[in-house]
């Protein structure tokens, strides 16, 4: 049902305005062409539309309920980044007409293993990008539909698999800049019938947060992956049709429906902590609970706000843009356009927190946001507004897996083997059911988590890579090397050791799930000693001022010159 | 074929093209200059923002009583953080762009 009146819906619609963007005008059919002609708004939209991922629009507010306020860091950083991109990358990249950062080190480097190099780098971050992707929209479609996750998954990956044999997006500026609005109507409105509906209890407990210790009406949990659960009291639950008496510790099975009642003490998930507690409503983030929420904090915001600069799906958004004054203003624009849409995560995290505090049991607080609307409505405005709201999830996923997808795809294609045309869609395929493959097994990791790795990594590796490259003359292909190399093994390393639950407490725990903090420093600090080290070539100087040149500059007498001479005067 | 597809597969004409970069005297000493006025404008946009983003946290670890002060019934640390860091961003952003513009427009 869903699928048909909230999926459906958006995927034609993308389809729909694509062919009539490219039958309306005949030139913008050309991506370069139409490139001429984007105006900064409509692309700073797009970039919005390709940004907001489905860790935008689901994730902050999951995480909000789980962890708590101090989740709305997420989104500050999001926003943070793209001051970065505008002082320090936006104009000089676009004048390097590179598309892609593997693009960029051959233009300013002219080093076809640093090209390969940073091509591996892409599909690191890709990859921590998408499977959050295809994982929440998994999530999401079995919430809403009672499908298995699997089935949600594949019908995701399915759907970008076919979208980009099919041609990919067609007019993709005007498509994602169609999205971004889609995603912030179908955000915004939402919000505001949900504050207005909930009544003042809930809002007044919405700003008065309280542990979730009890059960305040029976209550129903999916869970869709086995969970251990700590029992304080024996208690008296419901799994599916049978009703048993738990205490101590359970294993609740994979798939098995509970319902809790009424009144029961709320278990605990093993090793983490209960949502709404006074660490709840502090409004820093203690990344795994290890007591230092200055620190995290911190570390979180310094990954996202460098990280943004080195997305490869976003810096090939750039290129849209005609020159590199246009493409400053799209990244001033679109703090600004970001800035509307983040002002509304909150509202449905502290809702989230107060109607649907038992989904942190289930590990799935992802679904948050489109859980919301049932609980305050149970009739046909409820399930109007549930429909939007997966609408708007599944618009995100698209947006952003579409672009990034094609980005992994080109980087493997183009970079990493000598490919052909053909080999390019051979291998969207080949990404698709990779990722699938991946999101399958990821269903347990939170969308903002995942995609703060991706960002960790781009900051680690393409931050340094594009700053020095773009601001230092004395970079050498030896220094950049090594950079990227050391940034890529530190913060890989790290959240490889995360994932495999290395023993680490206290502070040294924060540096190791985020380590921003320490791996960037390092990856410049790495990238600078072995460049000063070396020589760089004579033209180096000139490939790094080309890029400040703006291409406006005034004509001067040796411009006229030539254009005498060639005829053209 | 869409936009974004040709986009991609015309990466691969576009390779080993690669040319040793040029510049003519007039526009080598043009961007020098740019170079310089724009490495001068970052250094304040970059030092504000950072203040910002990890001063905020530094302020709410220091004064745990905002938490309990409370705004329209909405505690004041909530809002400063879900409020305020957008607009001061967008006006940041927007004064950045009018700094570097003005210095590429003048001679």
């Amino acid at each position: 049902m869903i699928l048909a009146f909230a999926v459906a819906p958006v995927v034609l619609v993308t389809l729909l305005i694509g062919l009539r963007g490219v039958a309306a005008m005949r030139t913008t059919s050309d991506f370069l062409v139409a490139s001429r002609r984007v105006s900064p708004l409509l692309n700073s939209a797009a970039v919005s539309g390709e940004y907001l991922s489905a860790a935008s629009f689901l994730g902050v507010a999951g995480l909000i309920v789980k962890d708590g306020i101090g989740a709305l860091w997420y989104p500050v950083g999001f926003t943070a980044g793209y001051i970065a991109m505008l002082v320090l990358v936006a104009a000089p990249m676009r004048r390097s007409g590179a598309l892609t950062v593997p693009d960029f080190a051959e233009a300013r480097l002219a080093s076809p293993a640093l090209r390969r190099m940073t091509a591996v780098v892409i599909l690191v971050i890709g990859g921590l990008y998408l499977v959050p992707q295809f994982r929440t929209a998994g999530l999401v479609l079995s919430a809403v539909s009672e499908t298995p996750y699997w089935v949600g998954v594949v019908v995701a990956g399915t759907g970008v698999a076919i979208t980009l044999a099919l041609g990919g997006m067609r007019a993709a500026t005007y498509v994602q800049a169609f999205q971004f609005v889609l995603k912030l109507v179908l955000f915004i409105v939402p919000a505001v019938w949900l504050l207005v509906q909930v009544g003042p209890s809930v809002r007044h407990d919405a700003v008065h947060p309280a542990e979730f210790t009890e059960f305040e009406r029976d209550t129903r949990v999916v869970f869709r992956v086995g969970t251990t659960l700590d029992f304080t009291e024996p208690t008296t639950v419901h799994v599916g049709q049978e009703t048993r008496v738990v205490d101590g510790t359970w294993d609740v099975p994979q798939g098995a429906k509970v319902v809790f009642p009424r009144g029961a003490t709320v278990p605990e998930v093993a090793g983490e902590a209960r949502p709404g507690g006074t660490e709840w409503e502090r409004p820093l983030l203690d990344i795994s609970d290890a007591g230092h929420p200055l620190l995290s904090t911190w570390a979180l915001v310094v990954a996202l706000a460098l990280g943004t600069m080195g997305l490869p799906h976003v810096i090939m958004r750039f290129h849209t843009s005609p020159d590199g004054r246009a493409a400053r203003r799209t990244a001033a624009i679109t703090v600004g356009l970001l800035s509307v849409f983040y002002l509304f995560p909150g509202i449905y995290g502290v809702l989230g927190h107060v109607l649907v505090p038992q989904l942190y049991l289930s590990g799935a607080t992802d679904t948050a946001v489109v859980a919301l609307p049932a609980q305050v409505d149970a009739g046909w405005q409820g399930g109007l507004f549930t429909a939007l709201l997966t609408g708007g999830a599944f618009a995100a996923f698209l947006a952003t897996s579409l672009g990034l997808v094609l980005v992994v795809s080109g980087a493997i294609s183009h970079d990493l083997l000598p490919g052909g045309l053909s080999r390019l869609r051979v291998t969207v395929l080949i990404v698709s059911a990779a990722v699938v493959l991946l999101a399958l097994s990821a269903i347990r990791l939170d969308a903002g988590v995942l995609v703060t790795w991706g960002f960790t990594v781009a900051a680690s590796t393409f931050c340094p890579l594009l700053v020095l490259g773009i601001w230092w003359p004395r970079l050498t292909v030896a220094g950049a090397m090594s950079g990227v190399l050391v940034g890529l093994f530190a913060s890989s390393g790290a959240i490889a050791g995360t994932l495999f639950g290395l023993p680490v407490h206290g502070w040294l725990a924060i540096l190791v799930a985020q380590p921003a903090p320490w791996s960037v420093p390092l990856a410049f600090l790495t990238m600078v000693v072995v460049s000063l080290r070396g020589r760089p070539p004579s033209w180096a100087r000139t490939a790094m001022l080309r890029l400040h040149l703006n291409e406006d500059r005034p004509v001067t007498e040796a411009d006229r010159f030539r254009e005498l001479r060639d005829g053209r005067g | 074929m869409s936009p974004q597809t040709r986009l991609a597969h015309s990466r691969r004409r576009a390779r080993g093209r690669w040319r040793v970069p040029k510049l003519d005297p007039a526009g080598a000493a043009r961007a020098a200059e740019l170079y310089r006025r724009q490495r001068a404008l970052a250094i304040a946009p970059l030092a504000l923002l950072f203040a910002g983003i990890l001063g905020l946290p530094l302020v709410f670890a220091l004064f745990p009583g905002l938490d309990q002060v409370r705004l329209l019934g909405v505690p004041v640390s909530w809002l400063t953080l879900a409020v305020l860091p957008y607009p001061a961003l967008t006006l940041l952003a927007r004064w950045q762009l009018r700094r570097a513009e003005r210095a590429e427009d003048t001679p």
